[in-house]
């Protein structure tokens, strides 16, 4: 196995992935709002197709309306209202909803660049369980680490969604917002995974184990 | 179309930089919970650091807009539900996918508790919870 990248190097890439994706996508980095999208992903398409078909409506309905007030008027009431002539205009821009598919080619985009990085440092092997550390600390048979992983998944949706944000929405974007909900999630999240892990350790130890 | 590739993209380079810092190992992250070792902490907060600068610069320059989240009564609750996870699982909503490319096949589980957590959250928001956690951005 190779060594991990120095913190100096590993926090300017992972800012570098901050930032990037600010600037491209337009919106702040999230991982749980992508997790939200795909998780519902049948009322999401919906929505998205709603808001087109409603920012579309609202073009024509403006266009419609300014072409009977033409008619109706003529072009001098239009001008004192200072409107102008239909098709002049171009509809105000409705925010350009993301479909989920693109939330999902994110998140498997995000499997991809592991899989490739580990590829190509020595760093992939297919096995069963996490790490020896964590099959240790819960303590005993396969189903047991899978069990326990799946618990901890449970609560990583639940807490994430319930927060409205994770490790990379709240922890990387937000704070670097200065957000005061962002700090105090991130603060909270922190010490909470904190005190778990304490816990784990003292457990681990009082068995004869020590990482 | 610009939308998928620019997620692709970003997906690709997230996932590569997460790999290489180790942010998806058991035992480095652990490590960094109980204190004993100081490079993911150093990493996050160096992050955070850079991206604020460059924040700060951009909204100087570009008017960028700051689209940050408002409080409601979810946060801590959730963040605390959210960190006995992480702790348990090693795994973050973005890190289970790091796991996975690593060849860490158990993570399956992490992915399918966290696919049941979020859906099962919907349901308790709506039927129990119904604060108003503002926009959350499409």
């Amino acid at each position: 196995m190779n060594e991990y990248w120095p913190w100096w190097l590993g926090g300017l890439g992972l800012g570098a992935v901050v930032v990037g994706f600010r600037i491209l996508v337009g919106r702040p980095l999230g991982v749980s709002g992508s997790w939200a999208k795909i998780a519902f992903w049948k009322q999401e398409s919906r929505a998205v197709r709603e808001a087109r078909a409603l920012a579309g409506d609202q073009a024509a309905a403006q266009d419609a309306f300014l072409a009977e007030t033409l008619a109706e008027f003529g072009e001098d009431a239009v001008a004192q209202l200072g409107v102008e002539a239909p098709n002049a205009t171009p509809a105000p821009a409705a925010p350009e909803a993301t479909p989920p598919g693109a939330h999902l080619v994110f998140l498997l985009s995000i499997f991809a660049g592991a899989l490739i990085m580990a590829m190509l440092a020595g760093d992939f092997s297919p096995r069963l369980e996490l790490s020896e550390l964590h099959t240790a600390l819960a303590q005993g048979s396969p189903w047991q680490v899978w069990f326990s992983l799946f618990m901890g998944g449970l609560m990583v949706g639940v807490g994430t969604q319930m927060a409205g944000g994770c490790t990379s929405g709240h922890g990387l974007s937000g704070c670097a917002m200065f957000a005061p909900t962002s700090l105090l999630a991130t603060a909270t999240f922190f010490s909470g995974a904190v005190a778990v892990s304490l816990v784990l350790e003292v457990l681990y130890r009082a068995l004869g184990g020590g990482s | 179309m610009k939308t998928y590739l620019t997620y692709t993209l970003m997906g690709l380079a997230m996932g590569a930089v997460l790999q290489r810092i180790g942010f998806a190992d058991y035992d480095e992250v652990h490590r960094m919970f109980v204190f004993s070792d100081f490079r993911l902490l150093l990493t996050f907060a160096l992050a955070v650091g850079f991206s604020a600068v460059v924040f700060l610069a951009l909204r100087a320059m570009t008017g960028m807009r700051y689209d940050t989240k408002s409080y409601h009564p979810g946060v801590i609750p959730g963040s605390l539900t959210f960190g006995f996870g992480w702790a348990i699982c090693g795994a973050c909503p973005a890190i289970v996918f790091v796991q996975l490319g690593e060849g860490k096949i158990a993570a399956l589980a992490t992915l399918a508790g966290i696919l049941l957590g979020v859906r099962l959250y919907r349901i308790l928001h709506a039927r129990y919870l119904q604060w108003d956690t503002g926009s959350c951005g499409i």
